[in-house]
């Protein structure tokens, strides 16, 4: 209705700054346009409206960045470094020497949101994200640009994870401390944090090594509606419509949200006791939608015996790391950079 | 909710290629334009207004929004206001006064730009190929020592240049030579001592016409940087064409006419039929009497008489664009002009910025001509740089990403004329000095600047050439080519890395005051 409708967009004006409500609004409006109702997705607008900058080996706000195509995949990742004072060194890349032989250079390798189907590692706003994530936190980033849906639907999106880890583990030129060891984190928001997820189980599985998740309002759920989902269907920014059209479209064919790739804890997941996860940071927007699954998605690792620590940010809605003009986002940074300091 | 204060420094732009709005006086968010987005923050206001009405329409007509989605064209999506206006009149929704009364009270702090944005050159990486370990650190090793030759060059010490070419050539028999970063490696070697042991006078990979024309055909066949030029410019001549009967063409650049065909049978299928065509080809004067441009210009007409299209063709021999008069062109008052230049302005640019190019009475006399559209595909890239170790790092990485793209293509021979023609441009960027370098590549921000300010205003691209140009790399094998849209302009790269751009343009009206930058957005606030 359209009365309702107003009261929505009023209600997301009065928590977000005026920049931040056009951002995310303008994306909720052009995603609306490009979802079809028969699940496909109209790529080619999608492309076009999407806003990429390229990389940059001269340095922005002392981080630089430079794309690097894994051969074994033809992924690109994304890689964002501080740049060195030495300004005759900017633009050139040699890759051989570690980050350093003495001190502990987290490498956290990001995931992008988008829903799994919206976004790219050379996006703006997550360029910009990035940029800021490794300058803040002292640490490389490397960023993603993993298969999307409804073209590519579950696994490859996590494949596509775990051939990004392999590539990070492999570099020597990612090593640090003195033990020259990649010292890897994974990070992702919304479904990039789903990926997250997935890519650290597969991960413990394999033997290989993880030291830390970064889940900033994961995209999870599952087939019953949750009290929050009710509660806050369409007030801001979200709606459960959008985020079923998305599960619809990353999901197998005629599967349900009960699927383990979404519903994480759910009737058919498999138990993650005894397993070497490893530490986890949720974050949890608290006007977002699908908290009450990131919340149980918590409760489900602590009962299983994982170490994780709860960010919970009250008034925050989706999307609030975007722009840096909100005190959310300095907390969320400050408790990430922690995160991947703690054990130096 | 109080004001919020970030301690992060305001506006940051992260390589964001969008040079600054209007005047210091109105300054854009920095913020969104650090998402990509170009908001005055006087205006932040009417765009959320604005914003909210489009998804009230939305949300009450959702078969509209299929409309929105698969017919309605978008442009520029940068410019948030116009493209959510655009929007709203494709929807009919007539403007509405600003209502203050509809925001709610709401501090937040404008993080204002002040002053030009600063456009990052772009440099991406390439990661040395994975061969074995061995290989790899060869490959490292030879990066090393070429850009350490480089510096020598830039430093102008010739003799510890020469012996560094002569340890890569040694180096480059532990890599293999045939991909990946041997084979550029080889070229920018190549090019390097052609620099070092070859006189003064400008070394001369002089070749015939023919044989430019014939390394020029199999550029165009292995990759598909010229198919995207010639379609896209196609494109938007045939729109500018729309309505006009009778039209005229001026090809910078004519080599086989490659373009031609196409447009040609566009036109010819054109509702209410087509127009009575005029192409008017330069090219460079053919040794020996023989005239290759009017041969070139028979088969044209022929394949024109095929297809029911009044043609006419006139060829304007000249060995540069700015020994061209206007007067040779013959222009008729009554016809509408199309400019097409496909990499051939960056020609006309010198290296000095204080003085004036032979480009600026070309783009005068352009101007003159009055044309409904001027089409310029450059290569995305910046050597014109004043200093030579800068435009040497930026063509390595500019030409390994070329070549990169190039590894996918089957056909061996092809390829390897394919890579000569590249190899050409990549010695006149690093050997030739003077009036001898031609190939002085500027980005596309640089190119705006240049035509903003000798009177010309852009011309938007749309989703549609957009989607068409990305059809048409489907039809290439090799994944990894992408079209980008940039403020109005196309590029094509490989890999994030965008390569070639394209831009239309239009003459501003004569009586006009030229400004630097025109926003064509029609509501008044």
């Amino acid at each position: 209705m359209a009365g309702s409708n107003e009261v929505n967009a009023n209600e997301a004006k009065k928590v977000v700054p005026l920049n931040t409500w056009i951002l995310i609004s303008n994306f909720k409006l052009s995603y609306n346009m490009l979802r079809r109702p028969d699940g496909t997705f109209n790529r080619d607008l999608a492309e076009f409206l999407e806003r990429k900058v390229p990389a940059n080996t001269i340095p922005v706000d002392g981080v630089y960045s430079f794309d690097v195509v894994d051969r074994a995949t033809n992924l690109l990742n994304r890689i964002y470094r501080q740049a060195v004072d030495n300004e005759a060194q900017w633009g050139i890349e040699e890759l051989e020497k570690p980050l350093s032989t003495t001190e502990i250079v987290p490498v956290i390798i990001f995931f992008h949101g988008g829903s799994f189907t919206h976004s790219s590692a050379n996006s703006a706003i997550y360029d910009t994200f990035c940029r800021r994530l490794a300058g803040i936190c002292k640490a490389v980033v490397v960023s993603v640009n993993y298969r999307r849906s409804p073209e590519h639907r579950y696994p490859c999106a996590y494949d596509d994870g775990c051939a990004a880890l392999k590539f990070v583990h492999s570099r020597s030129w990612l090593r640090s401390g003195k033990d020259s060891k990649v010292h890897v984190y994974l990070a992702g928001d919304s479904s990039g944090g789903n990926i997250a997820h997935h890519v650290a189980v597969r991960a413990a599985e394999s033997g290989v090594e993880v030291l830390g998740n970064i889940l900033l309002h994961p995209m999870f759920g599952g087939q019953e509606r949750r009290e929050s989902e009710n509660r806050l269907d369409g007030k801001y920014f979200v709606t459960v419509q959008d985020r079923d059209w998305y599960w619809r479209a990353y999901l197998p064919e005629g599967e349900d949200r009960d699927h383990p790739a979404c519903n994480i804890f759910g009737p058919r997941s498999l138990s993650l006791v005894g397993l070497n996860f490893p530490k986890t940071l949720a974050v949890v927007a608290g006007l977002d939608l699908s908290q009450d699954w990131q919340l149980a998605y918590v409760q489900g690792l602590e009962n299983a015996g994982h170490e994780v620590k709860l960010l919970f940010l009250k008034q925050a809605t989706i999307g609030f790391y975007f722009l840096p003009n909100n005190e959310h986002f300095h907390s969320l940074m400050e408790e990430i950079k922690s995160f991947v300091h703690s054990d130096c | 909710m109080g004001p919020y204060n970030s301690s992060v420094s305001a506006g940051s732009s992260s390589g964001s290629s969008s040079s600054c709005s209007g005047k210091p006086a109105d300054p854009i968010d920095g913020l969104l334009a650090g998402a990509g987005y170009r908001v005055r923050s006087s205006e932040l206001r009417q765009v959320a207004q604005r914003l909210a009405r489009l998804e009230n329409v939305m949300v009450n007509a959702p078969t509209e929004v299929s409309h929105l989605a698969n017919d309605a064209v978008h442009y520029n999506p940068s410019d948030l206001a116009s493209w959510v206006d655009s929007l709203l009149s494709e929807l009919h929704q007539p403007e509405i006064a600003p209502d203050p009364s509809t925001f709610s009270d709401l501090n937040y702090i404008a993080h204002t730009q002040a002053g030009p944005v600063l456009v990052n050159p772009m440099v991406s990486h390439r990661e040395l190929s994975a061969g074995t370990e061995i290989e790899e650190d060869s490959g490292i090793r030879l990066v090393h020592v070429l850009m350490t030759c480089a510096e020598s060059v830039h430093r102008g010490e010739l003799s510890l240049a020469a012996s560094l070419i002569e340890e890569l050539q040694g180096l480059l028999t532990s890599v293999d030579g045939e991909r990946g970063i041997g084979k550029v490696a080889g070229y920018f070697i190549d090019a390097l001592s052609r620099r070092v042991f070859a006189p003064p006078s400008p070394p001369s990979l002089a070749v015939s016409a023919f044989e430019n024309t014939v390394l020029y055909h199999h550029f165009y066949e292995a990759c598909p940087y010229l198919k995207f030029a010639h379609f896209t410019a196609n494109q938007a001549i045939l729109e500018a064409f729309d309505g006009h009967d009778c039209v005229h063409v001026i090809d910078f650049n004519l080599m086989h006419g490659l373009q031609w065909p196409a447009l040609i049978q566009a036109l010819a299928l054109r509702p209410g039929g087509p127009p009575l065509l005029r192409l008017t080809g330069i090219g460079p004067p053919s040794p020996d009497g023989h005239d290759s441009l009017r041969e070139i210009g028979l088969r044209l007409a022929e394949l024109a008489r095929s297809v029911n299209v009044r043609f006419a063709f006139r060829g304007v021999a000249a060995s540069r664009l700015d020994d061209v008069k206007p007067w040779m062109l013959q222009v008729n008052p009554k016809e509408v002009i199309a400019v097409n230049s496909i990499m051939q302005l960056h020609k006309l640019l010198g290296s000095d910025p204080s003085r004036g190019s032979p480009i600026d009475p070309v783009l005068e006399w352009i101007r003159n001509l009055n044309p409904k559209i001027v089409m310029v595909v450059e290569q995305e890239a910046n050597h014109n740089q004043p200093e030579f170790l800068d435009r040497f790092t930026e063509a390595l990485h500019y030409y390994s990403t070329m070549f990169d793209s190039l590894e996918a293509y089957s056909a061996p021979l092809e390829k390897s004329l394919a890579e000569i023609h590249i190899q050409r441009e990549i010695c006149n960027v690093v050997c030739c000095e003077g009036l001898a370098r031609v190939e002085r590549h500027e980005p596309l921000d640089k190119w705006r600047d240049r035509l903003g300010g000798a009177g010309f205003t852009s011309l938007h691209l749309g989703s549609n050439a957009f989607k068409q140009a990305s059809m048409l790399l489907t039809l290439f094998s090799a994944e990894g080519y992408c079209v980008e849209e940039n403020e109005g302009c196309l590029t094509l790269g490989w890999h994030s890395r965008p390569l070639i751009a394209a831009s239309a343009w239009q003459a501003m009206p004569v009586l006009q005051h030229p400004l630097p930058l025109i926003n064509h957005r029609q509501n008044v606030i």
